[in-house]
């Protein structure tokens, strides 16, 4: 067909007209199945606005509900709310490996402590497990073993960063409104 | 009466005769013409050469790895279609449905198991198959583009064994699939659009349920199923080494 479009180029007498008709043909039946290739894609690739999902903004009640020092995990929203004397944050309870739900334990260190692991040190908040004090509270990821600091940063496991610190503030009402949807910095607190 | 009774019985017998005579074509295989012939022209016979020496198809050669993987591929089909009659692929009755047919329906958990070990199996045996191929060398030339063929049909059937997981729909389903369409969603650029496309929105939800069952049960076994015609096909045309 190349061969045929070279001479076509050259002299338009050189090629028949059967030709010509049969790369017209062959060039759009190319040009088609690529078009409905393109569109098969689109087709599964259904619009956001389609989507049947839990809205990523939801309201979690009164600030006085939480405890200054409360850690408060919200299961099915995959959300934790921290609460701390400088402020609220709230973290996405997504694990930063594969997309599971770590679980909140009153312990994450002292297994790894007894073992002889050393330099267990939140950097954000100094807190660190030493044979002394090798209980901290914080989060396991049941799906490959990833640990967290309450604060959501990992120190163990294949996490590769910390779970993301997502946008919390208080509602007209009142209450406090988290929204799943927006990222926020690790140092964001909500003051009340 | 009894020339009655003979007639009846002579007109049984020649419908009978017809029958395996339509089916066979061509007798007893008395000589060896006769058995090329039958061979031939014989739909089911025809995957076959028409001549096997007892050398090619000695057992310890191919461990029959790839027969048995297709023969869990008609187990998986025909007890999947059995598990398709109760099954409902939506996020309200998926589980309950999986726990009737193991608990409830007559024979229903003997037909769940022998699909969950015959893939089980299926996935063992194609790995096995392929080592095989590697080993005795048979993805060489004249081969190669059955050794591709047959790659694709070990992809398939990984796919079909991890759409497969996702259908109870319990806590290790959705998370292996969390797990799973994650990896997908690190590769490069395309990576989240790919996790977009699978799921059919951003969590391991109804759509997601609906994609990976209709790529279950209909997308991945018919895609299988033509390069399966194509494989097979192409053993009988590339000829057997004859044992080495």
């Amino acid at each position: 067909m190349a061969a045929n479009f070279k001479r076509l180029m050259a002299d338009s007498r050189e090629m028949s007209r059967r030709s010509f008709f049969a790369m017209v043909g062959w060039g759009a039946f190319t040009v088609a199945s690529l078009a409905a290739l393109w569109e098969s894609l689109n087709f599964m690739n259904l619009p956001r606005t389609a989507l049947y999902e839990e809205p990523a903004a939801f309201k979690a009640g009164p600030p006085g509900d939480y405890g200054v020092g409360s850690t408060t995990v919200l299961t099915d929203k995959r959300v934790v709310i921290n609460r701390d004397p400088d402020g609220f944050y709230a973290i996405s309870l997504i694990c930063t490996h594969l997309g599971c739900t770590p679980r909140y334990f009153n312990d994450v260190t002292s297994d790894l402590v007894a073992k002889g692991i050393s330099g267990i040190k939140d950097p954000d908040t100094g807190l660190a497990a030493t044979p002394a004090n090798p209980a901290l509270v914080g989060f396991k990821c049941p799906c490959h073993g990833s640990r967290y600091f309450r604060d959501a940063v990992n120190f163990f496991g294949p996490a590769p960063r910390p779970m993301d610190r997502i946008h919390v503030e208080v509602a007209p009402d009142g209450k406090l409104f988290v929204d799943r949807s927006v990222i926020v910095d690790r140092h964001f607190r909500l003051k009340v | 009466m009894m020339r009655l009774v003979r007639a009846a019985f002579d007109e049984i017998y020649a419908l009978l005769a017809q029958m395996v005579s339509s089916l066979f074509r061509h007798g007893l295989p008395l000589t060896d013409k006769i058995a090329a012939r039958t061979a031939l022209t014989n739909f089911v016979l025809h995957i076959h050469p028409v001549r096997v020496r007892r050398s090619w198809i000695r057992m310890s050669y191919t461990l029959c790895l790839g027969g048995l993987s297709f023969f869990l591929f008609i187990v998986l089909t025909v007890t999947g279609l059995y598990l398709m009659f109760y099954y409902v692929p939506s996020t309200g009755h998926a589980f309950q449905d999986m726990r009737d047919l193991q608990f409830v329906i007559t024979f229903g958990g003997v037909v769940r198991n022998m699909h969950r070990w015959a893939a089980h199996l299926m996935v063992i045996t194609v790995w096995l198959h392929m080592a095989r191929v590697f080993l005795t060398g048979s993805y060489k030339k004249p081969r190669e583009f059955n050794w591709a063929i047959g790659t694709t049909l070990l992809l398939i059937t990984l796919l079909l064994s991890f759409t497969g997981y996702l259908l109870p729909w319990d806590q290790l389903s959705i998370w292996a699939v969390t797990v799973g369409t994650n990896m997908a969603r690190y590769a490069p650029i395309a990576g989240p659009f790919t996790r977009y496309l699978l799921l059919g929105g951003t969590v391991v939800g109804d759509n997601a349920l609906l994609r990976f069952y209709v790529l279950h049960v209909v997308g991945l076994p018919l895609f299988g199923f033509l390069l399966m015609v194509v494989h097979f096909w192409r053993v009988r045309k590339d000829g057997f080494s004859g044992g080495l």
